[in-house]
């Protein structure tokens, strides 16, 4: 059992106890003040969360495009390649980093890149550019990755690195993989 | 009032907070030393998008940091620190570091993908544990140091509450935000199968269980699922204030998080080890140390 003043608030405190309630009254509202905000308006901002987990839910009439991420060996094999064995510190967060570069959502901050910037001069604006402009960075990326991973020798290592991207249609539980489009890298 | 509730509900010896400490620090460390830094310093930084507190930062410190001998530096800084604060070595300080290296590294992943919740609840525990006495039982600190400053229970029972409530608010925050956004649209039929299905068909989640596919057929019957899920998280407070409904609040939970791995590839591993801050560490000690003195009792016997 706690036999403490400092959880009897109409008790008198010690000096150095009434310190201790300031500090954990200060904490707790640094902590849950941000918190009950992001919760009112239902926005994260790094790094108060709102858990806003799967809100959304599912609607089945509405389309949904989804990636595969495959090699083409030197032997000539196309093999799947489960992104977290090649940057396993993305946990979780892989798939949304594809979708956002395929989007070309660093293009479109308030602080750009300076490489992204001269590649906007070069297109002529945002809208110019193709979806998934830096795509080849990261699938060149993931290929080298990859290819360190198996011996220099080794048929398995990969010539070739691509993004197929697919979409279920949806409205029904079926017709789930309607290819869209592919981004490929040769290594 | 105020005095009851902490009492019946909290730990509240230094050892509960320590050892609390070591979970919350270790959970960090067991997962950043099995991460390849390397890779993730490989990744291309133009793909990057500073997300919240990250935008402080200049371009020119991510050029500098997005490389893979970089990253590997910043692996061992962030190791040291956080070996130190599990082990409770210059706790003050190195519960600190901990912090906000963690902080920032959470928040480097988060501008490489979308702000996953799984690590956030337990980064918040470490900003819990930076600014109390965390060190004073369970650590090396504190069998170095001979004299303990005297401090009342409430110093040591009051974080675990914080961080309790923290959880709480977690679940509960998170089902009321569903209700408002959604409404009970999220109990449609279709709500589930098609989320879980569509979470399943890429290869690039960490896992790829099939098991979603199970689920239209059976769908009529999904939406007491969902309610239940929804229940669950509103009642989840009383898993502090409640001692017999705990158990089963957190047994629901583990089968919750397991269910979404399944089913829809989403895991939350942090998330999970967070519950041990549920355990009454005060009995547990009680209760080895009691067992530890019968058997030396009757070892002497013997």
């Amino acid at each position: 059992m706690i036999i403490s003043k400092a959880t009897n608030w109409l008790a008198r405190h010690e000096p150095g106890e009434r310190r201790l309630i300031v500090k954990y009254a200060v904490l707790t509202l640094a902590i849950f003040l941000p918190l009950v905000w992001s919760f009112l308006f239902v926005r994260n901002l790094y790094p108060f969360a709102s858990w806003n987990v799967m809100v959304a839910g599912g609607d089945l009439e509405r389309g949904r495009s989804y990636c595969m991420l495959r090699g083409e060996t030197i032997s000539g094999e196309t093999v799947d390649i489960p992104a977290i064995n090649l940057t396993n510190a993305l946990y979780s967060r892989t798939w949304t980093m594809v979708n956002a570069t395929i989007d070309n959502q660093s293009f479109k901050l308030k602080s750009i890149h300076p490489q992204n910037e001269e590649l906007i001069r070069q297109f002529g604006g945002v809208e110019n550019l193709p979806p998934g402009v830096r795509l080849t960075d990261l699938l060149q990326a993931w290929g080298d990755l990859y290819n360190k991973q198996l011996p220099a020798a080794s048929s398995q290592r990969l010539k070739a690195i691509r993004l197929d991207m697919y979409r279920w249609e949806s409205g029904r539980y079926s017709d789930y993989d309607k290819f869209i489009e592919s981004w490929r890298k040769e290594l | 009032m105020a005095q009851g509730i902490v009492n019946r509900v909290v730990p509240r010896s230094a050892f509960a907070l320590g050892v609390v400490r070591s979970i919350v620090h270790g959970t960090f460390l067991i997962s950043i030393l099995f991460t390849s830094f390397s890779a993730l310093g490989s990744l291309p930084v133009t793909i990057l998008r500073p997300t919240g507190a990250m935008k402080f930062l200049p371009w020119s410190f991510y050029d500098g940091l997005q490389t893979p001998a970089a990253m590997v530096t910043f692996k061992v800084v962030l190791v040291l620190s956080l070996l130190l604060s599990t082990a409770g070595f210059l706790t003050v300080l190195s519960t600190k570091t901990s912090f906000l290296l963690v902080l920032f590294y959470q928040g480097l992943l988060r501008s490489f993908g979308h702000f996953n919740h799984d690590e956030m609840l337990a980064v918040y525990c470490l900003a819990v544990l930076a600014f109390t006495p965390c060190g004073d039982a369970f650590s090396v600190d504190s069998r170095l140091t001979k004299t303990r400053a005297e401090r009342p229970a409430f110093a040591y029972a009051y974080p675990i509450l914080l961080m309790q409530l923290l959880m709480a608010w977690t679940y509960f925050s998170s089902a009321l935000i569903k209700l408002r956004v959604a409404g009970l649209k999220y109990l449609s039929p279709d709500n589930l199968p098609a989320l879980a299905i569509f979470h399943s068909l890429d290869n690039l989640h960490d896992t790829h269980f099939k098991l979603a596919f199970w689920l239209p057929p059976v769908k009529a019957y999904l939406p007491f699922a969902v309610g239940f899920v929804l229940l669950w998280e509103l009642l989840f407070p009383l898993a502090i204030f409640q001692r017999r409904w705990r158990w089963w609040i957190l047994s629901f939970g583990i089968v919750f998080h397991l269910a979404t791995l399944f089913f829809m590839n989403i895991f939350f591993p942090h998330q999970l080890a967070m519950y041990l801050i549920f355990v009454d560490w005060d009995r547990r000690e009680y209760g080895l140390s009691v067992r530890s003195k019968n058997s030396l009792t009757a070892f002497k016997k013997a």
